[in-house]
Formats: structure tokens, sequence, C-alpha cells
């Protein structure tokens, strides 16, 4: 009775497995493809404002060329025809 | 600490000649035309400065004429600010609102090339800005019962290539036989 209750100790390699067993497989998302993917988003953010900005600059643009292309055709016109 | 404020000054000053060239740059003369734009049908208020300009210029394709012929006439340009009102009803503007921009476009800068006054009260004319003999803007002011509009171009233009552009844009050129009714001021 009292060897069987005596203190043993333990396989060499019983740490290691409690161990192992309360290791869950946790997927860690890598820092350097996190950092990747926010800094893609970003430039893609950017691009996408830019091209936007380009294009109402270019609406801009083409409105103020016409207005003043028709004013300036116009006024030619009204000068050749008090000259004709 | 003394050195700190003494050296303030002289930031400012550095910063203010960095400035210049880009507030030189700027609209040639105002519009003063606010007050008009609660009464308008329409409004067109277009403001670019050479920088925003020569950005809107790499969005043009290359590929379209219409385009291609802006893109050459704007390389030297530091802006294009247009004002350009409709009204419902006749009378919505005044000759004072013309004058207001008319006291600003006088000699030595500015020189008046055309003036055109229609029996119908129609107003049109164009001011050119030289400096050294280079020219570096134009004004123009063109004013017709229900509508107003006033452009500035900064720096050189060819204006008859910009009138040109008249045909295009899907904007059919002007009819010749028109203006019978028109005599030059």
């Amino acid at each position: 009775m009292k060897s069987a209750l005596s203190r043993q100790a333990p396989p060499a390699d019983f740490a290691a497995r409690v161990l192992r067993r309360t290791e869950r497989p946790v997927y860690r998302f890598p820092r350097w493809l996190a950092a990747a993917a926010a800094v893609i988003v970003l430039a893609g953010a950017g691009m996408g404002y830019r091209q936007y900005r380009g294009e109402m600059a270019k609406e801009q643009l083409l409105e103020a060329f016409k207005i003043a292309s028709v004013k300036v055709n116009r006024i030619q016109t009204q000068v050749q025809g008090v000259g004709q | 600490m003394n050195a700190r404020v003494q050296r303030r000054p002289r930031r400012r000053l550095v910063w203010l000649l960095c400035c210049l060239p880009a507030m030189a740059a700027a609209q040639q003369f105002q519009f003063n035309l606010d007050r008009l734009a609660a009464k308008a049908s329409e409004t067109v208020d277009v403001s670019l400065d050479g920088s925003t300009l020569q950005f809107a210029a790499k969005f043009l394709d290359s590929k379209d004429p219409d385009q291609s012929k802006v893109r050459k006439l704007i390389a030297g340009l530091e802006g294009i600010y247009v004002k350009s009102f409709e009204f419902d009803k006749k009378g919505e503007w005044t000759a004072a609102d013309l004058d207001g921009i008319r006291n600003q476009l006088k000699a030595p800068d500015w020189s008046k090339i055309v003036g055109v006054k229609s029996t119908d009260g129609e107003i049109s004319e164009i001011y050119l800005r030289k400096q050294n003999g280079k020219l570096t803007g134009v004004a123009i002011l063109a004013a017709e019962a229900k509508e107003l509009t006033v452009v500035n171009i900064v720096g050189p233009i060819d204006l008859d290539s910009l009138a040109e552009l008249g045909g295009h844009f899907h904007i059919p050129p002007m009819d010749m036989a028109k203006p019978d009714a028109a005599k030059q001021k």
C-alpha cells in the first residue's frame, strides 16, 4: 500500500506531451502580409482618388475651353460680319 | 531666443518669395460677380490654376483630336478662370457689373482688341495683357440679354486656334451670315 501511494517521477516526455496538448493550432496572419495588404489598399485608394480628381479637372478644362472658344468664335464672326 | 525671433521675418520673406511665382500666375483680375449667382438659372464657375491645368492635361485623350488640340493650347498656360451665368429673364445683370471688370482691364497692362455691341444689346469684348511684348493673358467679356460670361486665360494663347475649337466639342460653327445687326463699337 505504501509503495503504491508513493510519489513517482513522471516519464521524461510528460511535460512536453502536456504542453503539446494545450497548444491550439492558431493561424497567425503574417505581419508583413498585413502591412503589404494595407499598402496596396492605400495605394489603390490614392490612385483612385487621383484618377477621380484628374477626370474632374479634365471636365472643367474642357468646359472652360468650350465656353471660351464659342465666345471667341462668335466675336470673330461678328467682326468679320462688320468687315463685310 | 532673440536669434529665433529675428529669423522669423526672414523665413516669412523666403516663403513669400517662393510663393510669388504662384501668386503672379493667379487670376489676373477679379470677377466680383458672386451676387449674380443667386439670380442665375445656371452658373458655370471654372477655376483652374497652372498646376491643375497641367494635371488635367494628363487625362486628356491623345487619340481624341479635339482633346489633343486642347492639350497643345494649354501647353504654356498658367490658368483658366471662367464664370458664366444664364438667366431666365432679361435685365438681371447691369452695366455696373461689366464696368467693375472693365475698370481693372486698363492700360498699360491691358489693351482692348475687340469691342462689339449689337443692336439687340449684345456686348462682346476681348482684352489682351502684354508684358515686355509678350502675351500674358486674355480677358473675354460676353454679355447677352439673358447671359453673362467672363473668361480670364492666364498665359499665351493663340486666339485663332481657340476660336477653331468653336466648331468642335459637338458645337456647330457659328453661322457667318448672322451678324448683320452687329456693329463695331
